[in-house]
């Protein structure tokens, strides 16, 4: 690995097809405390490869530990989202599948917060993707990890403070994320599916009525 | 998969025919009165006295089919016509008209041959308005004549049956054109209608139904309707087109294809709104399992610490 950015540049993390070229995405080569090395790989491979890195990531960055809020007494607010002090926030990692599919994964002292793209290949699977996720976000108090808006430019965000990592097991909040990801996408291609399906049957349906 | 038809293809008003069979079948003499509405501004008023048994009165208030430079009252002397026909000796027109309806019709259940028949016959009765709309539009299409701009090639006839819904029906040498413009009112509902649009057009080329009409959807207004109006030509979801031919109409045929165009517009409605409710329903079953995740995930914790604490 090289050099790499200093300061609070974003880090861009895209997957090669195969496999990561130069740097390992291991738990023992991200450090979110440090200055990120920059590591750019092509994206051509599945889906699997991107939800590792995003698994992976996730395990260094879920670190979270109990710290009241410095600038108002008896308070306790997840500093990801206030990001008033500079020095409890680690930088931003952004996982990029494709230009239409990313992960960014903001990490402070006390809590993080996952926002997801998810993909739209046309006009259908945009309106079902953004009717489903917000029927999710509107219910989000089942979920408990789940923010009721997104972040902006992102279709779904995930909030995770130290409270849960207390109450959750942080293994299997991770296995969840993951597997909510894989998910919507099985979701979203089954819904358009179906409603191509329905689509047809009721086109046949309405030209036989001429026959 | 239990097949359940649309009950917009039905040409027989399902309420109007159950309501009719019950008077027929009634073993004493029935003191009702029913009013329908049922879609498209179309009411129903069925009355039956305990003085008069075996009757029933039907009033009828339906939008009428028109042209955009002819507004159309009441029904015509051909429309009329055509009801007489139905049922001739059960049936008979009463003038005038009940108040606030276009057409009164006294049902005379005596005069019904014989059980086995009555169902068929109820059924006729229950699609008087399919009837009058197929001869309205028949009445309009054989005026056609003295609109004709070239040498086989007509203007196109405006056609309103639902307010702000035209549709325009374009007569050529061998074949009507049926062009619908689409408006609906959410960006998601013309997504889903345009999805629906294409499954129509690939239905149609498929081979699956060889004798329909032939599709086609295009987003910007067909070279037939060149000189209309730019108010009615501004949609958002396309305009859909069939082609009609000779053997769409021919004998029995013309009522049913008559009645699937009147009811295109509707049908596309219909479509999106059962494709919405289906949708709505997947995502709540898909959201108890996507919960009970995380509830997996809380509950193995909260079982590792209540052993710890019992250790």
């Amino acid at each position: 690995m090289d050099g790499g950015w200093r300061g609070d540049d974003l880090v861009e993390i895209m997957i090669f097809g195969g496999g990561y070229e130069g740097g390992r995405l291991g738990r023992g080569n991200i450090s979110l405390s440090l200055p990120f090395s920059c590591l750019v790989f092509h994206l051509a491979s599945t889906l699997r490869l991107y939800l590792t890195c995003i698994r992976n990531t996730l395990d260094a960055a879920m670190c979270l530990q109990n710290f009241p809020c410095q600038e108002v007494e008896r308070h306790n607010k997840p500093e990801v989202e206030l990001k008033t002090s500079p020095e409890l926030l680690l930088n931003p990692v952004l996982i990029c599948r494709n230009e239409a599919e990313k992960c960014l994964i903001e990490t402070s002292i006390n809590s993080l917060r996952i926002s997801l793209k998810v993909k739209q290949a046309d006009e259908l699977e945009n309106i079902l993707t953004k009717k489903f996720l917000r029927f999710l976000s509107m219910r989000a108090e089942a979920f408990q990890v789940l923010r009721r808006k997104p972040v902006q430019g992102y279709d779904i965000s995930f909030l995770i403070t130290n409270y849960h990592c207390e109450d959750m097991q942080k293994h299997k909040l991770i296995d969840f994320i993951v597997q909510f990801m894989e998910d919507i996408d099985k979701e979203i291609s089954e819904l358009k599916m179906s409603v191509n399906t329905r689509g047809r049957l009721v086109a046949t349906e309405f030209l036989k009525q001429f026959i | 998969m239990k097949k359940t038809r649309t009950a917009c293809f039905e040409r027989a008003s399902p309420a109007l025919k159950q309501i009719l069979l019950q008077l027929y079948c009634a073993d004493k003499p029935l003191e009702v009165e029913h009013n329908l509405h049922e879609f498209g501004s179309l009411q129903y008023h069925i009355q039956s006295y305990a003085t008069e048994p075996h009757h029933a009165y039907l009033s009828i208030s339906t939008p009428v089919l028109s042209t955009s430079s002819s507004i159309i009252y009441g029904f015509s002397r051909p429309n009329l016509q055509t009801v007489k026909k139905i049922c001739r000796e059960v049936v008979e027109i009463i003038e005038p008209a009940r108040a606030g309806y276009q057409l009164t019709l006294k049902i005379d259940f005596t005069k019904i041959p014989r059980k086995r028949d009555a169902e068929k016959i109820i059924t006729d009765i229950s699609s008087v308005q399919a009837a009058i709309l197929s001869s309205q539009l028949k009445q309009i299409l054989t005026t056609v004549s003295t609109q004709e701009i070239t040498e086989g090639a007509y203007k196109p006839i405006k056609l309103v049956y639902h307010p702000n819904e035209p549709f325009y029906v374009v007569k050529q040498p061998t074949k009507l054109t049926a062009v619908f413009p689409i408006r609906l009112k959410e960006d998601s509902d013309v997504v889903i209608a345009k999805a629906f649009f294409q499954e129509l057009v690939d239905v149609g080329r498929s081979g699956v139904c060889p004798k329909a009409p032939s599709c086609y959807w295009s987003p910007i207004p067909p070279p037939e309707l060149r000189g209309e109006s730019m108010k009615d030509l501004s949609t958002n979801g396309g305009f859909v087109s069939f082609d009609i031919f000779a053997r769409h109409v021919h004998g029995k045929k013309l009522d049913k294809t008559v009645w699937n165009l009147l009811n295109f517009n509707a049908l596309v409605k219909y479509h999106v709104k059962c494709t919405k409710g289906f949708v709505q329903r997947r995502m709540r079953s898909r959201l108890d399992s996507l919960v009970e995740q995380t509830a997996g995930s809380a509950a193995h914790k909260q079982g590792r610490w209540s052993t710890y604490r019992k250790s």
